[in-house]
């Protein structure tokens, strides 16, 4: 008997077993006879069936050594395992045979090794196996590896509210010196808001007083912090040395085989989602963190059906369509990596409308650590910098951004520490993009954190760069303009700039802050002309950022007009190019429309009070520009440039006052000798002096519109109320009145 | 003690000098070779491991319009070399001729006390403070790319402007206390 | 016997990388050419040693054919586990007279004396080595093949390299070996490591040496290639200076891979601010390693790039010039600076 039982436990015994089975059962049907013999014939010709049906029956205390059958059956089971991964059940029946130490402690680890989920690993066995960890002898060096393959198949178990109920029980391992790092992850993945405790704080207050600022203690402390800041009064040190390391060496190429071959036979399916970009092949870096887990959970959809029934959480990565997260948007569940939720528009999303803070407080606090770990402590000094992880990385938090339409709190804080130590070139595109993202700064703080690094960075930087910090500041400037115009609540002038950030800015703060960075740019904006000698492209910037400022009022809503310096217009209004001049035109034409509405809101109500100042600078710049380019009489208003009749004297340039119209304005100088050939074809020697005649004057002036200078055209328009056909007469210039 | 003068002798023309002084001499090495490829301006690069310069060299050695040291912040020696160098300059050459440029600043070996006291130091001498990236190719190019941008003005090749003028623009400051950084 | 066989071949394919197996196999020469190209290289380890056995029972291999096997691919791969140095010393006057064969006739018959369960296998290589493989057993037990002793000795020189033995085969080995050598004795080179021919070069000084030479001119040479005209080194003749004397401490070109250092510390104290540690009678214990892929590289370049001060420590230079690379120091008796002690 003995030895039949053993025979019946290898796989071919079954079998026979089975052929002897028709025996006694001679009364059944005969159909189901043969149905059944087939079923269980197909079962025993399954050797894979047959060994882990092995596993699942055999004795407690049967020997290992020299035990051939159970050799085969594992090596059958280790097979299957690593080359399509194994089933549920199997996981199961597997799991419980390694921990419940059957056959001794020795297999275990070869077990664990082997338990390659094929598709999602049953919560009920996870939860048994825990609680085996309560009660018998396991070593801890295999206690450890059990917790470490429980963190790299996290995201495949297929619900974790069982799981999140022995939270407790699983707190209780902590206090196992060697067990504590992988239980505080699992922990750190599994904690809600609720399990936070003041006793559990303090049994972790406690072990830190015993091992010392440990990372993983920091970390588990810290998200608690995170969910209740009010409990936990630790200070967290700006700079953590290492995280939570991946843990999934044992499993890691086996699982990855696994997963590439399952997936590429449910491909076609995948054609919906929305994912941005997917990746593959990348480079295998040690604790790596910038790759972005792809938003994965073992189940598939056929199977979540099945289970919905009994399970109350949807793993985001089931949703394909923004329809799908309405309806479940109450009982969605967070997959374990934060950073998966960067990946796909259906969980940005979410997380642009959820009101609850925990998605974004975790996913902040991973982005942070994440950017700090990467790009300001980096461990190889750097060396491996401009990889295309970091850059796709970088790229995608970008996206995000832009989705969102708002930055995340824990980019801007690394921007600014970024900034002091940035050279100029690494990641630039990047590092500029995510900066004209950043929320509004207060602008007491603004000084400090933003404006004195990028100061120093674009003094001393090629012109190249200079255009790409003023067209990053145009950026972030509009953003602040455009939140202001989404968010500013018309009554009583508050605004919060960003329902996350949960900054609250009032007008005048917000006022302070805008016109803090215009006068920065400005300045930049200067010295920039003056170090470079005007170059003409980034003058073409420069003018760029006060196509912005001109219209903050009425394109924006924001009462502020701040007026370009001397410094930028007046090389913009002498540039050798007609584009800049056209543009700066462009400019005053919208100051011009901006100001006299300000003037027109003034009689309705006093809040739009723009200074006096600022309309006097105004016209004295479209004097000015009347004066030089319609009136000829360049230098001589002398309000905003005064020279000396002697130094122009000795430039010996004969009638200086006249060499800056739309005739003889070194830009404009080719048109006027272009009209002058269309004009008078048989004259043989150039006389420019001719077009300032009333009627050619008034053609050229048409010409020069009719060549797509529009700006010209508008600030002609709205500014020069009557033009004197006599020479020499003063061409009125449309000031504006107070 | 010698010390090196930043008026001592009479410019070349369009001639701009750059002394490298970096205590590993490795960093130095890759820069003076970008740097001298500029054709717009005649370049010498002149390496050095410290100061004072030897003084067999006082003759053939033109006049330096601008000093940079390159502090490489994992090593405290690397700082405390310069600090130490610094001493045989001539206080002329702190009115915009000098700069400091920090490597490795992204380090995660590298202590923060360190950086304050190199920016300390910087911006007591009112110097500017350069980082760069000494690992990459790009970064070095653009390392060299910026101190082109300051030696030409100091050695008087930007009209308009004077190598004091760009350094008190670009001149380090001491922020009062960035480094908490919120996890919320 | 059978039983071993099979576990050694299963052994011996668990180790192999897959990359090197198929060149191994080669070059041990003891399956036909259709049963080399019949092998699969691609099914895992497990099955791959199945097919193996099966070739070798079906050519009637022996555990001595498949120990050959082993010898093939530690002798190509010698990088694995720990090697240590040992050095003969008194020889005899007919030392150098001793050949291979008569030196494997001696070795083979003394070990055997000493032991009565031992199997010594041994191959010459083609650089002068003769490499010994012991199987050690006991007068009870059969020769264990599964963990093997593996002895490298240069004949006509003073140096042994062992790996995998344990403390109590040391004195039969030694016994062994300097009968078969005609020595008197011989002791522990302190010299270890991973990378076998790091350690041998190192202890035979099998590297580029170099001279005090008034003008340093090949070193001058080498360190100046390309020299751009508008880049000028201020202090060019000190930088010259410090690569040769560095030079001359750790050698030119390449250098042996030495991975570690140790330095054992049993010296007092010496703190003015700490009173109570520096009171202390006791020497003050403590280890001090240097880890590098190429330790002495990295010395030598600290050397000439100014990060050690030159002329180089006697600490640093003991490494190439004696040979070792483990020392104590202890405190002079009379003065107060520091010596190694050149007796462990």
């Amino acid at each position: 008997m003995e030895a039949m039982q053993y025979l019946s436990e290898s796989p071919d015994s079954i079998n026979s077993s089975s052929n002897d089975q028709p025996v006694s059962n001679r009364n059944l049907n005969r159909s189901q006879r043969i149905a059944e013999k087939e079923k269980r014939k197909n079962e025993a010709e399954d050797p894979f069936v047959a060994a882990v049906k092995y596993f699942s029956d055999v004795e407690a205390g049967t020997p290992v050594m020299g035990n051939d059958v159970f050799e085969g059956n594992l090596v059958v089971v280790e097979k299957v395992a690593y080359a399509e991964g194994l089933p549920p059940d199997a996981i199961s029946v597997m799991l419980e045979f390694a921990m419940s130490l059957r056959m001794g402690t020795s297999l275990c680890p070869r077990v664990l090794k082997c338990l390659i989920p094929a598709t999602v690993v049953p919560q009920d066995a996870v939860v048994r196996a825990v609680a085996w960890l309560g009660v018998s002898k396991i070593p801890i060096s295999t206690q450890v590896l059990f917790i470490k393959w429980v963190l790299t198949v996290f995201d495949m178990i297929d619900a974790k509210d069982q799981l999140r109920a022995i939270y407790g029980f699983i707190f209780s391992f902590v206090t196992e010196e060697n067990l504590c790092p992988f239980i505080c992850h699992l922990l750190y993945l599994l904690t809600t808001k609720q399990n936070v405790r003041v006793f559990r704080i303090r049994k972790l207050l406690d072990l830190q007083d015993r091992l010392g600022k440990q990372p993983f203690l920091l970390h588990l402390l810290s998200l608690y912090k995170v969910f209740c800041p009010e409990l936990v009064t630790l200070s967290v040190p700006s700079r953590m040395k290492r995280g939570f390391r991946n843990h999934n060496s044992p499993w890691k190429s086996a699982l990855a085989f696994v997963q590439k071959k399952n997936s590429a036979a449910i491909a076609p399916s995948a054609g919906v989602t929305l994912t941005i970009k997917d990746q593959s092949n990348r480079r295998k870096r040690k604790h790596c963190h910038l790759e972005l887990p792809v938003l994965t959970c073992a189940l598939n959809k056929e199977s979540q059906a099945e289970l919905s029934s009994n399970r109350k959480l949807v793993p985001l990565a089931h949703l394909r369509s923004f329809a799908e997260l309405l309806e479940n948007m109450h009982r969605i569940e967070l997959p374990a990596q934060m950073g998966s939720l960067l990946s796909t528009s259906v969980a940005l999303h979410y997380l642009d409308c959820v009101q609850e803070e925990s998605a974004l407080l975790r996913l902040n606090f991973w982005l942070g650590y994440t950017l700090r770990e990467e790009f300001l402590f980096c461990r190889d000094g750097g060396a491996t910098q401009n990889s295309d992880e970091a850059l796709q990385f970088l790229n995608r938090l970008l996206c995000a951004h832009q989705f969102l339409q708002e930055g995340f709190s824990s980019s801007e804080g690394f921007l600014y520490k970024f900034l002091t130590v940035w050279d100029g070139c690494l990641m630039r595109p990047q590092i500029l993009g995510l900066l004209s993202n950043i929320p509004v700064v207060p602008s007491y703080k603004m000084g400090q954190l933003l404006l004195e690094p990028l100061k120093q960075l674009y003094f001393t930087s090629s012109p190249f760069f200079k255009c790409g910090l003023l067209e990053c500041l145009n950026g972030m400037l509009r953003n602040w303009l455009t939140w202001h115009s989404v968010y500013a609540l018309e009554d009583n002038m508050d605004i919060s700039i960003s329902s996350h950030t949960s900054i609250y800015m009032t007008l005048s703060g917000l006022k302070d802050s805008v016109s803090q960075l215009v006068q920065f740019v400005d300045h930049l904006a200067v010295v920039g002309l003056q170090l470079e000698s005007c170059h003409s492209l980034l003058l073409n910037f420069i003018l760029d950022f006060y196509e912005t400022v001109c219209d903050m009022f009425l394109k924006y809503g924001l009462p502020l007009v701040v007026l370009p310096s001397p410094g930028v217009f007046y090389p913009a209004l002498l540039a050798t190019d007609p584009v800049s001049v056209d543009r700066l035109a462009y400019i005053m034409h919208r100051y011009k429309v901006n100001l006299a509405f300000a003037k027109s809101q003034l009689k309705i109500t006093e809040a739009f009070r723009i200074s006096r100042q600022t309309f006097s600078d105004f016209n004295h710049y479209v004097v000015d520009m009347v004066n030089f380019l319609w009136n000829a009489k360049a230098f001589q208003s002398g309000v905003n440039v005064q020279l000396d009749e002697g130094i122009l004297q000795r430039s010996k340039v004969p009638e200086c006052s006249t060499s800056f119209d739309l005739v003889y304005h070194p830009a404009f100088m080719s048109y006027a000798i272009d009209f002058h050939h269309k004009c008078w074809p048989e004259r043989k020697e150039l006389d420019l002096s001719s077009i300032k005649h009333v009627k050619p004057w008034s053609w050229y002036v048409e010409y020069l519109f009719s060549q797509g200078y529009d700006g010209l055209e508008l600030f002609k328009r709205t500014n020069i109320n009557r033009w004197q056909p006599v020479k020499g007469d003063k061409e009125d210039s449309g000031t504006m009145q107070l | 003690m010698s010390l090196l003068k930043p008026f001592s002798r009479r410019p070349a023309l369009n001639t701009a000098t750059i002394l490298l002084v970096e205590r590993e001499e490795e960093f130095q090495q890759r820069l003076a070779e970008v740097l001298v490829e500029e054709t717009a301006v005649t370049l010498n690069v002149r390496l050095a491991k410290s100061l004072p310069l030897p003084f067999e060299n006082q003759h053939s050695r033109p006049r330096i319009d601008l000093v940079v040291f390159i502090v490489n912040l994992t090593s405290e020696l690397s700082l405390q070399s310069a600090r130490a160098s610094l001493k045989y300059l001539d206080p002329g050459y702190f009115l915009g001729k000098v700069c400091f440029m920090a490597t490795n600043a992204r380090n995660a070996a590298v202590p923060q006390e360190r950086l304050d006291t190199l920016r300390g130091l910087a911006a007591s001498l009112r110097c500017t403070l350069l980082f760069a990236e000494d690992q990459t190719a790009d970064g070095a190019t653009n390392a060299s790319e910026r101190l082109l941008t300051i030696l030409k003005v100091a050695a008087g090749l930007v009209p308009m402007t004077t190598a004091l003028y760009l350094s008190n623009l670009t001149m380090c400051t001491v922020p009062s206390n960035t480094n908490e950084v919120d996890f919320d | 016997m059978e039983d071993q066989m099979k576990s050694l071949l299963r052994q011996l394919v668990r180790r192999i990388p897959i990359r090197f197996l198929k060149v191994t196999l080669e070059k041990w020469g003891r399956l036909t050419v259709a049963q080399q190209q019949n092998i699969d290289f691609t099914q895992t380890k497990w099955a791959l040693a199945d097919e193996l056995i099966a070739y070798s029972e079906e050519n009637r291999l022996t555990l001595r054919h498949i120990t050959e096997l082993e010898m093939i691919y530690v002798i190509d791969n010698p990088n694995q586990g720990m090697w240590h140095a040992f050095q003969l010393v008194d020889p005899e006057s007919d030392a150098p007279a001793v050949e291979l064969m008569q030196f494997k006739e001696q070795f083979k018959s003394h070990l055997n004396e000493l032991v009565r369960n031992v199997s010594v296998k041994m191959k010459k290589n083609t650089d002068e080595a003769v490499w010994i493989r012991i199987a050690w057993g006991d007068s009870c037990s059969r020769p264990n093949n599964m963990r093997p002793t593996y002895v490298v000795h240069y004949l006509q020189t003073p140096y042994v390299f062992v790996t995998r033995l344990t403390s109590k085969q040391k004195t039969l080995l030694s016994q062994a070996m300097i009968i078969a050598t005609r020595h008197q004795a011989i002791k522990d080179a302190h010299l270890s490591g991973r990378n076998f021919s790091a350690i041998r070069d190192l202890l035979m000084q099998e590297y580029e040496q170099v001279f005090p030479a008034k003008y340093p001119s090949a070193l001058v040479e080498r360190n100046q290639i390309a020299a751009l005209p508008n880049i000028e080194r201020e202090q060019a003749e000190a930088e010259v200076n410090r690569l040769q004397m560095a030079c001359e401490a750790f050698g030119g070109g390449k250098l042996p891979q030495l991975q570690s250092v140790v330095y054992k510390l049993e010296t007092k104290f010496k703190d003015p601010s700490n009173q109570t540690f520096t009171e202390r009678e006791k020497p003050f214990n403590c280890v001090v390693t240097f880890t590098s892929k190429n330790l002495l590289e990295s010395l030598r370049h600290c050397a000439s790039s100014g990060i050690a001060s030159t002329p180089i420590t006697p600490l640093l230079s003991s490494i190439p010039r004696r040979g070792r690379n483990y020392f104590v120091i202890t405190d002079k008796v009379s003065g107060p600076s520091s010596q190694i002690n050149p007796t462990v």
